[in-house]
């Protein structure tokens, strides 16, 4: 367990800049999220810390201590790999015996060890199966397993549960998060998926283009978006975004919305109203999603009842003034409102 | 029911029978051609030369003598038989134990990441893509005993004293013709064990790395087992290959000194060939036979990975029925492990080796083909120096010259080397055609319906025809062909050829067909393809690069090949190149050696030429159609 500070770091592959002057400090046995869309260099990121890329420049430290030299076998960090990487040729208990084999522990240590950790993660009925022979939920298991049976002080995961159905997706997460709040162990998580790293995490890193755009809480990183791309990327459906002189704003802003806080009617609260044509209505269960065309722009609004409304009618949407973000058009960066 | 030809197509609604669980007339159609050929071709032949090694031969009076297991059992009483098996095993441990070794150190440079990887990769195919009969010619001059070229190069080191027959001695002869044999053989299990690493996820070695695993135990723990099931088919391939080996023999040592490399193989063509004693050569050749297959049963089952049970099969066990002790977590100790060396140092200690590997595996495949053309250009009495050099005294293209334009040359070997290129060419592209056309109807039903038991079979008869050496079909060929006369005649040499070209190419085009979703079938059928113009107008052109290799493939198996040429041709009518370059040997006249030299160095223009422009075709061929069970 130990903490993490990631100072100036680059990497570059010859001409590409792939990871852009990061800064990160990550405490003690807290569960942080990388997250931000395929290419980002998340992944990368996660590769120096473990060691497996080597960085161009900056600093690495675990617990003050610089790392950066280190190969990542001298680290002591383990990592998940999206596609588990298990060793086809072993055990389920050979293979999460492998990284104490490999530290010359007694054999009798190794037992006890490989017996907690399946016990940790239910897998005691797999011990003896070939990693071929399992499901893959279990693989998922005996991965995790592999990594934390020797107490690193650093639990790595890459995009783990992206290779697993949905359901199976949802439930893993939470035995994930349970298990890391049992060990009380750190855990970098890298994911795509905004919902899981919302979800998981103590603090979300958002990334994009190799430049850390956001650090902080999951709910901060939602209501207080750094930027336009982080608005655009944390939520389900995608925050609405209008030209400033569309609303009555200043021209060189742009107004975001989340759709969730953009409902029929211009009741009295409401002084930010838009109207336009209803183009579609998805149903999403215990609320619709309404496209309205307004000025060019589809705009996504969700009611609760839909009675009464059919495409192709002019609505009228509106929005409390606490829910509207304001962005720079040019920069993206999010700015205070002002008239 | 009745249709005339002008009626209109009226849908008739006839009870037809349910065709549930049974291929359809036209797969066993498109495997049918194959099938009746090789039955033609390598059943009957192999029935007859079995018959053959039970009768007693007079080559004089024409006389069989039915005598059952009689020349089994003098097989057994003589003496030359044992001593042959020995030399046999001993050859065939060290060939196959210096290929596989050689070939995964070639397959895990070639499969990292450095300047001139694909460069190398195409020189390291050039040993194996020779004819071996260039190969021999190639070795046979570098170890020959006065003049050769090892001698030169320890004379130019100022180590004459070191130079001997290098071939003298019994028991060198036979390693260094094993050693040929691995530089032959090597680059094959090198493309096997490329192709099984590249399929290995990256993570593997990520996570051991991550696990604390250094390079070594990473080779032993991750790489070897991974490579298992590869290791199986190339060790397979490679026993096979070394019990078969001919034409190097042939060319470097014919079976001498006294009887110091004579093989089972060799024993056998000197008995059927040398002393026409048909019927014991036939027993000598089937013992050969039954022993390489033999040893392919003994590999699968020693080597074959066990299928792990699937993952429903096995019920999991009800947890937490019953109240337990909850196992304890262990603090394991940090751990601190200290390198030896600098991590920098090693670094740059690991690419300093790295480096001297890839430049000593370019030496070793290049460097005796360089020698190979230096010689053809030097001008022919420099070969006979006394003492010996490596340096020519002058580069010429005298030999090029003779052989070509057959200018300024009374050698007669010399002027039938065009016609014999011709030959070679001609061959090569009818069998080649012939038998891909045909394999590739044959592959798509093997590739399609393998689950089908006729199919399954009759691929594994098909995969088991190139576990028989080509010398227990040339002797039947040869009886058989003398009374069709079909001696010394281009249909002789391509029936001859088609028995190994054939399951090659129809395992070829499986491979490829495999690799064709189903789907695409279907979607042809639902727009209105009958089968056959399905199979014309939408598969062929898609496995069009299958075809591709397997004609190239073909063609230099055909342009390679040798003991069927030189049994079943007698004049230059048909002669293949490789038969004319043996001829030289024959001939023993120092001054052809130049000529020889050229001849040899044009043989091997093609295979170079494929290495370095069709390498992908190359390599998919040895993959899937040689190899490929």
């Amino acid at each position: 367990m130990s903490s993490i500070n990631i100072a100036g770091l680059n990497k570059r592959y010859g001409q590409t800049h792939v990871l852009k002057g990061l800064d990160l400090s990550i405490k003690n046995g807290e569960f942080i999220s990388f997250l931000g869309p395929s290419g980002c260099g998340k992944s990368t990121l996660l590769f120096c810390i473990a060691g497996l890329e080597e960085i161009s420049d900056g600093s690495i430290r675990f617990d003050g201590r610089e790392i950066s030299d280190l190969g990542p076998r001298e680290r002591n960090i383990a990592l998940v790999f999206q596609d588990y990487a298990l060793y086809p040729h072993m055990t389920v208990r050979d293979n999460i015996a492998f990284p104490l084999r490999q530290q010359k522990i007694d054999a009798a240590t190794i037992a006890k060890q490989v017996a907690w950790a399946a016990d940790v993660l239910g897998i005691q009925a797999l011990l003896d199966r070939l990693p071929a022979a399992l499901s893959g939920g279990q693989r998922q298991r005996v991965a995790v397993g592999r990594a934390i049976v020797r107490n690193p002080s650093v639990l790595l995961m890459d995009e783990p549960l992206s290779n697993l159905d949905a359901s199976l997706r949802v439930h893993m997460r939470t035995e994930i998060r349970r298990l890391q709040k049992e060990l009380g162990i750190t855990v970098i998580f890298v994911t795509h998926d905004q919902e899981e790293a919302m979800v998981l995490s103590d603090r979300i890193a958002v990334m994009n283009n190799g430049v850390l755009q956001q650090f902080a809480a999951p709910m901060d990183v939602y209501s207080r978006p750094a930027n336009r791309f982080v608005a655009g990327f944390i939520g389900s459906p995608q925050m609405n975004f209008l030209p400033g002189d569309l609303c009555g704003g200043a021209a060189d802003h742009v107004v975001g919305v989340r759709p969730h806080d953009l409902k029929p009617g211009n009741g009295i609260a409401n002084p930010f109203t838009l109207s336009g044509e209803l183009v579609l209505v998805e149903p999403a269960g215990p609320f619709q999603f309404l496209d309205i065309a307004i000025g060019g722009h589809i705009v996504r609004a969700t009611c609760t009842d839909i009675a009464g409304l059919s495409p192709g009618e002019t609505i009228t949407v509106g929005a409390s003034p606490e829910a509207l973000r304001y962005f720079n058009a040019d920069t993206g960066a999010r700015v205070s409102h002002s008239r | 029911m009745t249709l005339t030809a002008d009626a209109p197509k009226i849908d008739i609604v006839a009870p037809r029978r349910r065709r549930v669980g049974t291929a359809p007339a036209f797969a066993y159609l498109t495997v049918a051609p194959v099938l009746v050929l090789m039955v033609l071709i390598v059943g009957i032949p192999l029935l007859y030369s079995l018959y053959l090694s039970f009768n007693s031969t007079n080559p004089i009076t024409k006389k069989w003598i039915f005598v059952g297991f009689a020349n089994y059992s003098r097989v057994f009483q003589n003496a030359d038989f044992w001593a042959a098996l020995g030399r046999t095993a001993y050859f065939s441990v060290l060939a196959v134990v210096g290929t596989t070794v050689l070939g995964i150190i070639f397959a895990l440079v070639l499969n990292q990441r450095f300047f001139g990887r694909g460069l190398l990769r195409s020189v390291v195919l050039i040993p194996w893509a020779m004819a071996p009969v260039s190969i021999g010619v190639l070795w046979s001059f570098i170890y020959a005993g006065n003049f050769g070229l090892l001698n030169g190069l320890l004379h130019d080191l100022g180590l004459g004293s070191l130079a001997t027959a290098w071939f003298g001695d019994g028991f060198r002869a036979l390693n260094l013709v094993a050693i040929t044999q691995i530089w032959n053989q090597a680059p094959l299990t090198a493309l096997m064990m490329l192709s099984a690493l590249q399929s290995m996820p990256g993570n593997l070695h990520r996570a051991a790395i991550l696990d604390g695993a250094g390079p070594v135990r990473r080779f032993f723990s991750i790489t070897l087992p991974w490579l298992k099931s590869s290791l199986l088919f190339s060790t397979i391939v490679s026993t096979i290959n070394a019990l078969m080996t001919f034409d190097i023999i042939w060319i470097m040592t014919r079976g001498g000194p006294g009887a110091a490399t004579t093989t089972l193989s060799w024993l056998g063509y000197v008995q059927s060939f040398q002393f026409l004693r048909f019927g014991e050569g036939a027993a000598t050749l089937y013992l050969l036979t039954m022993l390489s297959l033999a040893l392919a049963v003994l590999y699968f089952f020693v080597l074959s990975p066990k299928k792990p049970k699937p993952a429903s099969e096995i019920p999991g066990k009800p947890v937490a029925t019953i109240p337990r002790v909850r196992p304890a977590m262990v603090v394991i100790p940090p751990w601190n492990m200290r390198p030896l060396i600098h991590p920098t140092t090693q670094r740059n200690l690991t690419r300093v080796f790295f480096g001297i590997g890839v430049l000593a595996i370019f030496v070793w495949s290049f460097l005796p083909v360089a020698i190979l053309i230096m010689i053809s250009l030097s001008p022919p009495t420099d070969l006979i120096r006394t003492p010996p050099s490596v340096f020519p005294s002058s580069l010429t293209l005298e030999n090029y010259r003779m052989v070509l334009m057959a200018e300024g040359t009374t050698s007669v070997q010399a002027q039938r080397v065009p016609v014999a290129l011709f030959n070679s060419f001609v061959i090569g592209a009818i069998v080649s055609l012939i038998n891909v056309a045909l394999g590739t109807f044959a592959g798509y039903g093997f590739a399609r319906y393998a689950n089908r038991r006729f199919f399954a079979v009759s691929l594994w008869a098909l995969l088991l025809t190139r576990m028989v050496p080509a010398l227990t079909l040339v002797l039947p060929f040869f009886i058989l062909f003398r009374s069709m006369g079909l001696i010394d005649t281009y249909l002789g040499v391509i029936i001859a050829y088609s028995t190994i070209l054939m399951p090659l190419a129809a395992w070829m085009m499986k491979a490829s067909f495999e690799n064709l979703p189903a789907s695409l079938e279907r979607a042809a059928q639902i727009d209105g393809c009958s089968r056959w113009t399905m199979f014309i107008k939408v598969l062929v052109p898609i496995v069009r690069p299958g075809i591709i290799a397997a004609v190239i493939f073909c063609f230099l198996v055909s342009w390679n090949e040798f003991l069927f040429a030189m049994i079943l041709t007698t004049t230059m009518k048909t002669q293949t190149i490789p038969v004319i370059i043996a001829g030289f040997l024959n001939q023993a006249r120092f001054y052809e050696y130049g000529p020889m030299f050229a001849a040899s160095v044009l043989a091997i223009l093609p295979p170079i030429a494929i290495a370095f422009f069709f390498q992908r075709y190359l390599v998919q061929g040895a993959l899937s159609g040689a190899v490929k069970g």
